[in-house]
């Protein structure tokens, strides 16, 4: 190289983009993040020798403070959840108690709970390694559906530790527990890891996988002890308690060492005033990380869907278009080969490559090393993933930036805003509920199919005679003596999807590949309904599909890959019935309720809607049957009279308005997806005939989204309300109250039935 | 809102298949046990007794019958015949019985209530045939409801030393559920022992996969040993019927489950029969199919003198199978080093119809020419010749197999250079 420009270091690049005005005007907010000091414990006295000479061969001296917590507390035979931020050397937390127990009893046995396939093979080879330099024997397998047939009898005798996911151990282990008997009868541990991701439908299924797991466990004479790490959520010790039904220990005293990081947010100027429209995320992530990566400053650069990373990605690469040979800036996303994801991480660690352009799939806790710059395109969606991105930028010593540019949705520009709130506040509140009935007769199906249920029995602590009733008298089981015994000839397991809602799916399948239909998911039949109608433009791990042909009957929708720059949102018309009330409670002027409803809804129209500008540029018909759910929900109502100088029309408007605001704060509270939870205004509710907001759960039954933001409305309100305030917009925006208001009062009025509550 | 309203309303998504309200009768509980057994005389005018243990029972019944009884074309007595033949032959084979005694031999068979090794899956009857000196001897344990299984396994294990199981697919599905159910309440009954085991299903579906739709026990019974069942129970119903009987207690519907159960271990006698009597005189069979099939089993097995001239026998035969019993019996010259005889068979593949076989015989003309005898010359020629075919096929289905050409090409360009030289 015999260029004269001279590389800058990431400090200098940092003064340059204070200095300049082109982006100092865009920044909100800085944020600087002093060092942190390493905390260092000794090795435990009783740590074998092996494992000792192990780490110190990896370069490890000592634990970090929360490494010798884990370790201690499992000696003393308590469970633990320790919340780990990335890169603090989590894996330890787990891996040094179970080897240690295993090398002083070589009968003992761990099972490993991963979310998805790919981090279990990471995890094997990590252990593999240790387990190899301590020059132990110690069997440790993955079981999944990839384990070849004729090793799957050899993991079943002979692992010390089995790695696999909840899928598989709800749908091969647990109902051929006769198959793994010298596993249960020795079952010391079980490790979850990324707790956090067990929430919602699937983590309510998971937490009656585990009570499936625990009765079995009984049944052979183990206890064992749980250990799981999450990444930083508001509530890891309820969640960890609720999810095992065991009391946990909380281990926090993180003491992995960090370096000065500053955290930046970042607005894109306004290109349209009176729409609020502003310039796209992704060129002005462009323009960033360009900054960075000329200076051949390692960068992680997010976005959220995988379009926009093969957006990003083409870009950034014109940078180095003149390269041979693999190129030193790299996507990274779900769909890679294990070897593909290797070698760039292996470039990443060693510094061939410098850039990446990743989707969320880098959140899982793969290890890529530590990057100096990671750059978010919009807001991931929730406090707790967007720190678990910033966490890919820090390395132990030296600064690292990390920039979050805002996208124009109201979530993105509520927090872009409010950096304190982001920054001071907890991270949400992980929510489940296993005591949905539908997924715990699910679960209590496979219990009995797995082993007869005594009369009096308890299942997670809750009391099931009358469940087990009513599945005799449907003469799925049998009543015989004192116990209930499978009686059906039918696979449970088969039926019950851990994550999706309800059993009556519509199953999507890919005809992309004309030789090759593929199935790339499913959902319930509710949602199916306004996301998979004809024409409408389905979105899957950020690829785009169109819906060719939805077989209502059949449950089977046809889609095809395409690339377009609309999305399509569908109308429902949603009659909704209170049926049960449950908890009610008055607030300033109105009434917060929360109980059992039906909700009646239909299909009507969709709109393609443009990306960016969120432009209508066209619609169509939607023939679909009606459809019912039953699920919770949490309302809102007040008196129509305190409002009396409303007409009908503006009451409606300011509701669809909040409702709109609504929708878009609920994530903060509760770790859910938009679409997790519905939103429905009314003028006047049957059941008390007053202007309501209703926010239903979208599973059958609730999933406990609804009861949470019942305790938490009046935060989330007030929320609501900065957000609606804070918009510069002059009548409504996408970036507050939404597009489908056309009264010019409603930013206004919605503003004022919100306060509503708030006195 | 109470538990069974939720119930009621959520029910629609829990893949329970609604009943019609007729059937919704209520359950009707168990008796006490020991002091009344529903429609014992029933029972014991069907040939069961009660077997108590612990506080629970399960129905015993034996049935008998003389060893000329004719089940299909055989009678039940020819298995010492074929024992006896078994013992006079050389041939090592799986199904050979020649190191056990007759009685050994469990003819075993179980009704379960649903399909898969799954641990719900509960084993309800377990029938086995024995054959005596003087009578063939039926004896079936039945599980009167799924909390007795301690006395089913107790009456099944302690009473008869199994030491040979003889199935249909036992291996695949049968074993594994007794191991699960064993597995259950292995604290208090009799440890399983090892048993021998004679899987039925694998020969039936080696000899006559080709010729059968379906290698059902049902459909060989009906198509090969010639019995017919008359007022038979299917076995798919088993499981309703049982599920039925357990909500009522009135056993005249198990009753046709028994019956079923019986037929199905005389029948598994009788095909073991008919098996060793192909198997010992696989050199005289009917069939071109069966017999190619069978020289092929022994092949796999090792016993080449047994597949060899199984093979001839083919070879003979004026019938499809001819080329391709020629063709593995060349393999078989070639690894003993009888070149000659080898060679004679490619020869006369070349002529053959297929082309593929053209080729193959083509291709080991040439390996044995090149490698064997040192001919180039020779084997160049086989070798184009080979190719050519390969070329004229790829042309007319307009598909190739890469690696199939490449492997051609190599060999043909190896003996060009060993020309040149």
């Amino acid at each position: 190289m015999n260029t004269v420009k001279v590389r800058k270091t990431i400090q200098e690049v940092i003064e340059e983009i204070k200095q300049n005005p082109e982006y100092r005007e865009q920044i909100v907010h800085w944020h600087t993040i002093p060092e942190k000091e390493a905390k260092y414990v000794p090795f435990p006295f009783e740590l074998d020798e092996r494992l000792k000479k192990a780490l110190q061969e990896r370069g490890i001296q000592a634990l970090y403070t929360h490494q010798h917590s884990a370790f201690e507390t499992i000696r003393r035979g308590e469970h633990f959840v320790a919340v780990t931020p990335t890169a603090s050397g989590k894996t330890l937390c787990y891996n040094l108690p179970v080897l240690q127990t295993i090398l002083e009893n070589p009968e003992a046995r761990a099972l490993y709970i991963f979310p998805t396939k790919a981090l279990a093979q990471d995890q094997k080879s990590e252990l593999n390694e240790l387990i190899e330099k301590a020059g132990a024997t110690i069997n440790c397998y993955t079981y999944d559906g990839d384990t070849a047939a004729n090793i799957r009898q050899k993991v079943r005798k002979a692992g010390h530790i089995v790695i696999t996911n909840p899928d598989m151990l709800h749908s091969a282990i647990l109902p051929h527990h006769t198959k793994w008997v010298s596993l249960f009868e020795n079952l010391k541990y079980v490790v979850i890891d990324e707790l956090h991701i067990y929430r919602g439908v699937f983590g309510s299924h998971v937490a009656n996988v585990l009570r499936r797991l625990k009765r079995i466990c009984q049944f052979y004479g183990s206890n064992p002890q749980f250990i799981c790490t999450s990444a930083t959520i508001a509530n890891p010790k309820e969640l960890a308690e609720t999810l095992t039904g065991e009391p946990m220990v909380l281990i926090d005293n993180n003491g992995a060492p960090s370096g000065k990081k500053h955290f930046v947010f970042y607005n894109p100027p306004i290109v349209n005033k009176p729409l609020n429209i502003r310039r796209s995320a992704t060129l002005e992530v462009r323009k960033l990380a360009s900054e960075f990566l000329k200076h051949k400053i390692q960068t992680i650069v997010f976005a959220r869907s995988r379009v926009r990373v093969e957006i990003l990605l083409t870009y950034l690469q014109e940078l180095v278009k003149n390269e041979l040979g693999p190129k030193s800036i790299r996507g990274y996303r779900g769909g890679y080969l294990p070897t593909q994801r290797r070698e760039i991480e292996k470039g990443l660690r060693n510094g061939e490559i410098y850039g990446v352009v990743s989707t969320n799939a880098l959140e899982l806790g793969v290890d890529i090393g530590q990057l100096q710059v990671c750059i978010m395109t919009g807001y991931p969606g929730t406090i707790a993933s967007a720190w678990q991105q910033a966490g890919r930028a820090g390395r132990r010593h030296g600064e690292a930036v990390i920039f979050m540019v805002a996208s124009s949705s109201p979530l993105d520009q509520y927090i872009i805003q409010h950096p304190d709130y982001f920054l001071e506040r907890n991270p949400e509140t992980a929510r489940i509920n296993p005591d949905n009935l539908v997924i715990l007769v699910d679960h209590l199906k496979c219990a009995v199919f797995e082993l007869p249920f005594r009369k009096g029995e308890t299942f997670g602590g809750l009391e099931v005679d009358e469940i087990m009733e009513f599945l005799a008298a449907e003469r799925v089981i049998h009543q015989s003596g004192d116990k209930w015994y499978w009686m059906y000839d039918s696979f449970p397991a088969h039926n019950i999807s851990l994550r999706s809602a309800s059993q009556e799916n519509v199953v999507i399948i890919d005809i992309s590949n004309v030789a090759k239909h593929k199935v790339i998911g499913e959902m319930d039949r509710f949602s199916a309904m306004t996301l998979l109608h004809e024409e409408a433009i389905y979105l899957h791990q950020g690829v785009q599909y169109q819906v060719e042909k939805l077989d209502w009957e059949e449950k089977k929708a046809y889609v095809r890959e395409v690339d377009v720059d609309y999305f399509t949102d569908a109308n429902l018309a949603v009659q909704l019935k209170v049926l049960e009330e449950d908890k009610k409670r008055s607030r300033g002027t109105g009434i917060i309720g929360f109980g059992d409803v039906m909700v009646q809804a239909k299909a009507t129209i969709f709109k393609k809607i443009k990306f960016e500008t969120h432009e209508n540029i066209g619609s169509g018909p939607i023939h679909l049957p009606e459809e019912e759910l039953h699920t919770n929900a949490v309302w809102i109502s007040f008196n129509r009279d305190v409002v009396n100088d409303f007409t009908e029309e503006r009451i409606e408007q300011g509701l669809i308005g909040a409702a709109y605001a609504i929708q878009h704060v609920a994530p903060l509270l509760v770790m859910c997806d938009p679409s997790d939870l519905h939103v429905v205004p009314q003028v006047k509710a049957v059941h008390n005939e007053q202007p309501t907001i209703f926010m239903y759960d979208r599973y059958p039954g609730g999933i406990g989204l609804s009861e949470k933001l019942f305790d938490a409305m009046e935060d989330m309100l007030v929320t609501a309300k900065d957000m609606i305030i804070h918009c510069p917009c002059e009548s409504g925006c996408p970036s507050c109250i939404g597009t489908d208001t056309t009264n010019p009062h409603a930013k206004k009025d919605a503003l004022r039935l919100i306060q509503l509550f708030l006195r | 809102m109470s538990i069974q309203k939720k119930l009621s309303r959520l029910k629609g998504y829990m893949s329970i298949s609604s009943q019609s309200d007729d059937q919704k009768q209520p359950l009707l509980q168990q008796p006490d046990e020991k002091v009344s057994i529903p429609y014992l005389e029933q029972w014991e005018s069907f040939g069961a007794k009660p077997f108590f243990f612990d506080g629970q029972y399960c129905f015993v019944r034996e049935v008998s019958y003389p060893l000329h009884y004719q089940h299909g074309h055989y009678q039940l007595g020819e298995l010492y015949d074929v024992h006896r033949q078994w013992k006079h032959s050389r041939l090592e084979h799986p199904l050979s019985s020649k190191r056990h005694e007759v009685s050994d031999l469990f003819f075993f068979d179980t009704e379960t209530t649903g399909l898969g090794s799954g641990a719900g899956n509960t084993i309800f009857l377990l029938g086995h045939a024995q054959v005596l000196d003087d009578r063939v001897v039926v004896r079936q344990h039945f599980l009167p409801n799924p909390g007795a299984e301690v006395a089913l396994y107790q009456s099944f294990l302690s009473e008869v030393d199994y030491t040979t199981l003889v199935t249909y697919n036992g291996k695949a599905f049968d074993w594994p559920v007794l191991k699960t159910r064993h597995t259950f309440i292995r604290d208090v009954v009799p440890k399983l022992p090892a048993f021998g085991h004679y899987d039925l299903y694998h020969a039936s579906r080696r000899i006559w996969k080709h010729k059968l739709e379906s290698v059902r026990l049902g459909n060989v019974e009906k198509e090969i040993l010639g019995i017919e069942r008359h007022e038979d129970i299917p076995g798919f119903l088993a499981p309703m019927l049982y599920f039925d009987f357990l909500s009522t207690q009135n056993p005249e519907g198990i009753f046709g489950v028994l019956k079923h159960n019986e037929i199905d271990v005389l029948s598994l006698i009788v095909l073991y029969i008919h098996l060793s009597k192909q198997i010992l005189g696989a050199n005289e069979m009917k069939s071109a199919v069966e017999q190619f099939e069978m020289a092929r089993w022994f092949d796999s097995l090792g016993e080449v003198s047994a597949a060899r001239e199984a093979y001839e026998r083919v070879a003979e035969r004026n019938e499809q199978e001819a080329a391709k019993a020629k063709w593995n019996l060349s393999l078989i010259y070639k690894k003993e080093k009888r070149y000659e005889e080898a060679i004679a068979i490619w020869q006369e593949l070349l002529q053959d119809k297929s082309d593929l076989l053209k080729i193959k015989a083509a291709t080991e003309l040439a390996k044995v020419y090149e490698h064997h005898f040192k001919r180039v010359e020779e084997a160049y020629s086989y070798a184009l010749h080979a190719y050519d075919i390969w070329k004229s096929l790829v042309r007319t289905f307009k598909q190739k197999d890469e690696t199939k050409e490449q492997e051609l090409l190599k060999r043909l360009c190896r003996l060009a250079r060993k020309l040149k030289k």
